[in-house]
Parts: structure tokens; sequence; C-alpha cells
């Protein structure tokens, strides 16, 4: 069961195409296990339509653009003759995780054939895409009751977790689960015991430990975000 | 009521579509061309005012995209409006993408697919209608401040955040008109 769902406002700002791919990135995830947002999604898609049925159109002549759309059309019908539509397969890992679709941009096969590095012992980061100018997209792995240091967030942070749980002070998130921190929040994350924990993160700012001993590791947290170049 | 006459157009085009998927029927395709091009540029004029040679590139995508993708289009689960409107929506994502300052290699084919509605009841349909139907008239009767907002979020493509600094509004203004209208439209419920 999925307790923490997106805000109205940032799944609206994700039906209408506002919200920035990152974040999009990880509303979609939610959405593959969130049949409740989905029913939301559908109605703020249908709105949408409406508002685009309803734009005002020019009166200008289109003539040349159909003339040229139908040449090109033909060109392709001709240069293609059977439109192939490739099924992906179901990509699941050898430990049984099924990666979302929507990440299989970026983990072809399993978790395990990332680059993660180690931050310590029980806790690990792997980037998967950092945005020109924009948000820093990883996963975070943690070992199984572990905790992960304690950090501020210099920026937004959406987390999504995709595997197993952990709490803070605020509450218990478990697969599917949609959490947006803001800069102000600080907080110390606690994997459950049972299984290690997978989420997906997305920084629009480094976020900083504030632990007397994992402080030294804000350099290296710098250096692999984007903004920091 | 206009509203009574347009319910033939939008089944002529449902049949258009189905035309296409089974028989590759350009004719109607010409037809959808005529209807959907200038809504689909209009779509993309909002968002950026003069660009008409992107407002061609895009308009000219989502027609090949309803050729290619014909026999992917359930009427059962949207309105073909919704469809189009979807198709536009993530053409110019992808053109914005590839175009502008800052690119991105988040491909947002990944992100929009169809996700399958496995709870498939037999009043879908009828929902669907009633939810359409519901808009479309809470639409007609919202404040204008209010759909002043939602354009600028759905059509011009703003964040709440931009739609706020753009209106010189604060951020809480912005969203607290576009969860009235939400709610008057009743498509958010409070949870």
């Amino acid at each position: 069961m999925i307790h923490y769902h997106p805000s109205i406002e940032i799944l609206t700002d994700y039906a209408a195409g506002s919200l920035p791919l990152a974040h999009s990135l990880c509303v979609s995830t939610h959405l593959e296990r969130c049949h409740e947002c989905q029913q939301q999604i559908r109605k703020l898609e249908m709105l949408g339509s409406h508002l685009f049925d309803q734009t005002k159109t020019d009166s200008r002549q289109l003539s040349n653009l159909k003339d040229s759309f139908f040449e090109k059309l033909n060109a392709q019908a001709e240069q293609n003759n059977s439109l192939k539509v490739e099924e992906e397969p179901t990509a699941i890992d050898w430990d049984n995780y099924a990666i979302p679709k929507s990440l299989r941009q970026f983990i072809k096969k399993n978790y395990d054939d990332l680059n993660w590095m180690r931050l310590s012992p029980s806790f690990k980061i792997a980037t998967l895409y950092n945005e020109e100018g924009g948000a820093q997209i990883a996963l975070t792995r943690v070992k199984a009751g572990a905790h992960m240091p304690t950090h501020t967030h210099t920026g937004d942070e959406i987390t999504l977790v995709l595997e197993g749980a952990f709490s803070d002070e605020s509450g218990v998130y478990r697969q599917g689960d949609f959490i947006n921190r803001d800069a102000s929040h600080k907080h110390k994350p606690i994997v459950t015991k049972d299984a290690e924990c997978i989420c997906l993160t997305v920084l629009d700012a480094p976020i900083e430990f504030t632990g007397w001993l994992t402080r030294l590791l804000n350099p290296i947290i710098r250096r692999y975000h984007p903004h920091s170049s | 009521m206009e509203r009574a006459i347009q319910i033939e157009p939008d089944e002529q085009r449902v049949a258009d579509m189905l035309a296409i998927a089974e028989h590759r029927d350009q004719a109607a395709l010409v037809r959808l061309f005529d209807h959907y091009v200038p809504k689909v540029r209009a779509f993309c004029l909002a968002a950026q005012p003069g660009a008409n040679l992107m407002a061609d590139d895009i308009a000219q995508e989502v027609m090949i995209r309803i050729w290619n993708k014909a026999h992917t289009y359930k009427p059962e689960s949207a309105s073909l409006n919704t469809w189009v409107f979807t198709l536009a929506r993530n053409a110019r994502i992808d053109y914005l993408r590839k175009n502008s300052r800052h690119q991105s290699d988040i491909d947002p084919e990944y992100l929009w697919q169809n996700v399958v509605d496995e709870n498939a009841d037999p009043f879908k349909d009828a929902q669907q209608k009633r939810d359409q139907e519901r808009i479309q008239q809470g639409l007609d009767k919202l404040p204008a401040d209010q759909k002043q907002v939602l354009a600028k979020v759905y059509l011009e493509g703003k964040t709440h955040k931009e739609a706020a600094e753009e209106l010189s509004l604060p951020l809480g203004t912005i969203k607290s008109r576009v969860r009235l209208a939400l709610h008057k439209l009743t498509i958010y419920v409070k949870r």
C-alpha cells in the first residue's frame, strides 16, 4: 500500500508537461505502482485536452505544410514498408528486482551493473544521469538495518522507494512511496531490518552530510553533482 | 446548442483513426490533419509565441505519430482529443529538450508511456464520459483568474513556480487557484 504521493501541484505539472524531466522521471516511476495517481493523471490529462481543444487557432494557410507533410509520409512509407514495434523484454535482475519501465533507459539489465560508488560500508550511490545545469538523478542502495548518514538538503530532493523500506522521524516509507523534501529538511533515515533499500533520488543541489565524520564526504558528493562544474 | 452538433465530427474522427489503423487510409489522415494541426500549432505558439517553424515541426511530428500509432489508440480508455493532447504534449517536450539551452538525455518516450489500466471495468466508458462532461461544463464556469492559471500551466508549459513569477503573485496564490479549479472540476479530491 502506497502512503506517500506526489502533491497535486506536481501531478498537474506532470500531466501538463511542464514539470522538469528529472522530476517527471520520479512521478512516472511512482505511477507504475500507484493506481490512485494514475486515475488522477487520467483526469488531469482530460482537463488538458479540453484546454487544448479551446486554444484559439490562427487563420494561417496550411496547404504548404500539408503538401510537404504528405510528401514526407509517402517517402517514409516507401523506405520502411514494415513498421517494427519492438516489445522490450521485461528487465528482471537476478535479485528478482523488476526494473521500472521508466528507468530502463538508464538500467538495461540489473541494478548490479551500475557504477556504484561506495560511500560507507553500508551505503552506495550510483549516478544515472546529470542534467546539464540541472538535477542529479541517482540510485542509493543501503544495507538492511543500516543508518544513512544524517544530512540536510541544499536544494529540493525527491526520493522514490524502489525496493525495501526506510524510516525517519516523520514516517515509514515503502515501495512506491514518493517523498519530496525541501532545503530546510534535515533527517537521518534508517533502513528496515528485513531487506536492503534501493531508492531513486533526484537532487536539485547536492545533499550535505552533517555528522562530524561523514562531513568529510561532502567534497566528494559535491564533485559528482552537475552544479559543481 | 453548439455541443450537440459537435458529437458527430468526434465520432467521425474516431472512425478515421480506425480506418488509418486498419487500412492505412490517407484520406482519413487528411481530415485529422485539417482538424488537429491548427490546434497543435496554437498549443505550441502559446508556449513560444512567434515560433512558427517550431510549431510546424511539432505539428508534423504529431501527425506522424498519429499515423504510426493509430493501432495503439483505444477509444474505451481515452477520448481522441485526450490522446492527441498527450501526443502534442510529449512532442513539445521532446522538441524543447533537443533544441533548448539545457539539453537533456532523459527520453520522454519512457516517461509518459500509456500506463495499462489493469482495473478495467465495464462502467469505465460511462465513467469516462461523465468525467469528460463534468470537466467541460465546469471549465466554462470557472472564474477568469483560475482559468488563466490553468492556461499558463497547460498551454504555456509553465510550472506553478514560473506562473507565480510571471503573474507577480505569491506561489501560494497560484497553488490555491489551481486547487480550487481542480476541486470545482471534481478532478481533485483531498485525500
